[in-house]
């Protein structure tokens, strides 16, 4: 008789449970965006704002910008907010997403012991990525198919170099960014990282970290964030209404403002730059 | 055999198990009311016709009626009236008044439930007030399986089948046991059918007793069954030697360890010219029963390590003294021997 | 190494600090774990029952498929049901994608081959005897079933509870069928993910020791049951 009226307890559970969350009956915008962005605590400011201001409650997924592009093409979310500009531009093209509009953005740094043996302490990227590369030094890479993972590609070949793929000094990580600083650290390599994390890296050591900023500034470094919203001619379920009011509401002046003041441990750590 | 006076009627029936043939039997019938013994080796079938007797495996080819009726394993009306107690029984895991009301329950007779469990613990000597709230592994090998025919006998079955109810009990279980299945078939008219090597209590008891062997029914346990291997003596004749230097004489067997089945052995006469198709041999008498039924005696003769059965008339016991441990000459012909 | 001592105390606060966000991924865990065994369960214990008790053409090889699929990476079992829920995918149009019912799916299709195959072994290692003292009671199909299950009821908990190990602590699945979503879909173990990304390894520690406070309670309440028949 007890079990019955245990498994009677946990289906009380089951079927109630849910109708805990049911109380807000606004209308929901699916959103797919990377783990930087979420990570940072920016989209609970931004998602609680646009509530206030538009009555639309906000949820998202965060992942690589990979897989939110791939979440994007297979109609499973309504708008996207990612960071790879030529991988947005190929989504759109192929008739994927529609409205792409910068928002943001913030910059690519490179860390490195504070020793720095390969000596690209203030080079720009080009200079330093062939530093690297001459002295074997250490690098971590991404090696997820993340929007950091493909600006770091893409920087090799800017940089008039090969990915150096196969070499026994670069390391891929398949990890996210914070994991990826922390195994760089370990082992005293260099890596490519958005300022960011870099700086919640920082904070979380209270001072004296293993890794510092050696090369930043340079206009390549710029890691740029787009909203697109999903064609709802590729795909007819999508919520095209709110991801465009959600678009409109994220380039005007009040969310670009709430942009530009997010801070983070004291840090501001993007910079709004929608066109009007 | 009439047919309401047969509760069980068996015609070619054969059940294979594991692809291999396991009991076989021509024709069969069992007669409400009585008491019937199975006998035979291990592995001679007794198990199998228990299974297929109690409903719980349907035969493979052949029928089977009970009550005049073919059954299915799952037919739900005859199994309430039939139930095996099998060999080593085991009791569910729970107490013993839960395992005791547990057919009845299933049959949903659940009122004055708390009575017919301890009327049944009582027949099998366990007071309910000292064993119905003991677990099922709170008991000994004896109380076990008094506890479990107390789960039967809370059915008041028709049918009560047992499967060497009192092998591996102590002595004071196994006259519990016994006790308690005459009783039920005494007050209640249950049907009981019971496989035992205890030969001596089945005469004593039941009004019939088929003897298995491989598989068949070849008997009624009053025949003598040899086993090989046999040899081929010097004068062309077939036999064994026995270790204590007498010829144990047969025909020519079939193959080289085909068992022999002798019937009609009788006490040797003083015979002074004995016949060349006569066998004598010497042993020592080492119990008397009595065939309820046809009020005949049973002498069991051991010729070495050999037992014999040989029947006896009340006045062969008195006029030539037969007694345990008299040694006398049995004799059989040999063209009253068959094979098995 | 201080994180862990950080986490301990984390831990505490936010059990009795009440912290919404943990309460919220608590009670997200226990929804969809209780509903994903409940399924598992309803499911699993027929078929164990079946393969365990019935002879058939095909056992052997459909055992060994059994026990492999215990071995379910739930990576694979995530994007399995990913592909399957997806608004392209076959079930799309149900919209479970992102819901406490599609996670359920991944999970019970990674309890089910637990469930399956300890009930099997369960019931197998119940001796003939059970069977033929049971068939002699006079017990039909159904209560056959319902005893041999009761007879066998330790060892097919032990399924249960193992089962309910994985489907506690997997993050695969949550992840990708449910999207780690704040406030719906995020569960205990995929806000730990989160909080490790995030760097918050005390916070990542606190939760998982809340997730092994539940499973202690869980395990606790078994075995209190186990005891008590």
């Amino acid at each position: 008789m007890k079990l019955f009226t245990i498994a009677g307890l946990c289906l009380c559970l089951t079927v109630l449970g849910p109708g805990l969350n049911l109380a807000a009956e606004e209308p929901v915008l699916m959103m797919a965006t990377t783990s930087s962005t979420d990570n940072t605590g920016l989209l609970d400011t931004l998602a609680s704002e646009f509530r206030k201001a538009a009555g639309i409650e906000l949820r998202w997924t965060a992942t690589g910008t990979g897989k939110a592009l791939r979440l994007g093409e297979n109609c499973d979310v309504d708008i996207l907010m990612v960071h790879a500009p030529a991988a947005e531009k190929e989504f759109v093209e192929a008739g994927y997403g529609i409205r792409r509009r910068e928002v943001m953005h913030n910059d690519f740094v490179i860390t490195g012991p504070e020793g720095d043996l390969a000596n690209i302490r203030g080079k720009s990227i080009r200079e330093a990525l062939t530093a690297l590369r001459t002295r074997s030094a250490l690098f971590v890479s991404r090696g997820d198919n993340s929007g950091t993972h493909k600006k770091e590609l893409f920087l090799w070949k800017a940089a008039g170099l090969t990915v150096p793929e196969k070499e026994s000094w670069y390391v891929q990580t398949g990890q996210g960014m914070l994991s990826t600083i922390h195994i760089a650290a370990e082992r005293q390599g260099y890596t490519l990282t958005d300022r960011g994390t870099y700086i919640k890296y920082e904070a979380t050591l209270q001072g004296n970290p293993p890794l510092t900023i050696l090369t930043d500034g340079d206009p390549a470094l710029m890691n740029q964030y787009s909203v697109i919203q999903i064609n709802p001619e590729h795909c007819a379920n999508v919520n095209a209404g709110l991801a465009r009011k959600f678009i409109e509401w994220i380039v005007g002046a009040d969310a670009q403002k709430l942009i530009g003041n997010f801070k983070l441990l004291g840090k501001p750590l993007f910079t709004p730059n929608a066109k009007p | 055999m009439q047919p309401d006076g047969s509760i069980y009627e068996i015609e070619a029936l054969e059940h294979i198990y594991a692809g291999r043939s396991v009991l076989r039997i021509e024709q069969l019938a069992i007669e409400a009311g009585g008491i019937v013994g199975l006998v035979g080796p291990n592995g001679s079938g007794k198990s199998t016709l228990l299974k297929l007797l109690g409903l719980i495996e349907k035969p493979s080819r052949g029928s089977l009626r009970f009550r005049g009726k073919v059954l299915d394993p799952f037919a739900p009306r005859a199994r309430h009236h039939v139930t095996l107690l099998p060999q080593e029984p085991s009791l569910m895991k729970r107490n013993v008044f839960r395992n005791v009301a547990y057919g009845l329950r299933l049959r949903g007779q659940t009122d004055q439930l708390e009575a017919r469990v301890q009327e049944a613990l009582s027949f099998v000597g366990l007071p309910a007030e000292h064993f119905a709230r003991r677990p099922w592994y709170a008991l000994s090998g004896g109380e076990t399986l008094r506890a479990a025919l107390a789960a039967r006998l809370a059915l008041k079955p028709r049918v009560l089948l047992l499967d060497e109810p009192t092998a591996g009990v102590d002595a004071a279980s196994a006259h519990l046991i016994k006790d308690a299945a005459l009783r039920a078939q005494r007050e209640w008219g249950t049907t009981l059918i019971v496989a035992s090597h205890d030969r001596p209590w089945l005469y004593e008891v039941c009004s019939d007793v088929l003897q298995l062997f491989k598989g068949r029914i070849f008997g009624t346990g009053e025949e003598t069954v040899l086993f090989g291997p046999w040899e081929r003596f010097t004068d062309g004749t077939w036999g064994k030697t026995l270790s204590d230097n007498q010829h144990l004489r047969i025909p020519e067997p079939p193959g080289p360890e085909t068992p022999a089945v002798v019937e009609n052995i009788i006490l040797g006469e003083t015979d002074r010219n004995p016949s060349p198709d006569q066998v004598h041999l010497q042993g020592v008498v080492s119990r008397l029963n009595l065939a309820q039924k046809t009020g005949r005696v049973f002498a069991t003769v051991l010729v070495e390590k050999l037992s014999w059965t040989v029947p006896l008339t009340q006045e062969q016991v008195l006029h030539r003294s037969i007694y345990p441990g008299k040694t006398v000459t049995i004799q059989y012909r040999l063209d009253s021997m068959r094979w098995v | 190494m201080d994180f862990l001592l950080d986490g301990l105390m984390q831990a505490a606060r936010l059990l009795t600090g009440g912290d919404a966000e943990t309460y919220s991924a608590i009670m997200i865990t226990l929804q969809v774990s209780t509903l994903s065994m409940l399924c598992s369960l309803l499911i699993g214990i027929p078929l164990g029952f079946s393969l365990g008790h019935f002879e058939f053409p095909g056992k052997r090889p459909l055992r060994t498929l059994v026990d492999t699929l215990m071995a379910l990476p739930t990576v694979f079992i995530g994007l399995l049901v990913y592909a399957f829920l997806t608004h392209r995918g076959p079930l799309g149009h149900f919209g479970l994608l992102f819901t406490l019912p599609g996670i359920a799916i991944g999970q019970t299709i990674l309890a089910l081959p637990i469930v399956i195959g300890l009930t099997a072994t369960a019931i197998e290692s119940l001796e003939e005897k059970t069977r033929v003292t049971l068939l002699s009671l006079g017990a039909n199909r159904r209560q056959l079933f319902l005893s041999s299950l009761w007879e066998a009821r330790h060892g097919v908990l032990s399924g249960a509870i193992a089962a309910y190990g994985r489907v506690m602590t997997e993050v695969g699945i949550s992840m990708m069928v449910g999207g780690n979503i704040k406030w719906q879909t995020r569960t205990i173990t995929t806000a730990i993910a989160l909080e490790t990304n995030k760097g918050q390894f005390g916070m990542g520690v606190a939760l998982g020791l809340v997730l092994l406070a539940i499973a202690f309670g869980v395990n606790l309440s078994v075995s209190f049951l186990r005891r008590k028949t």
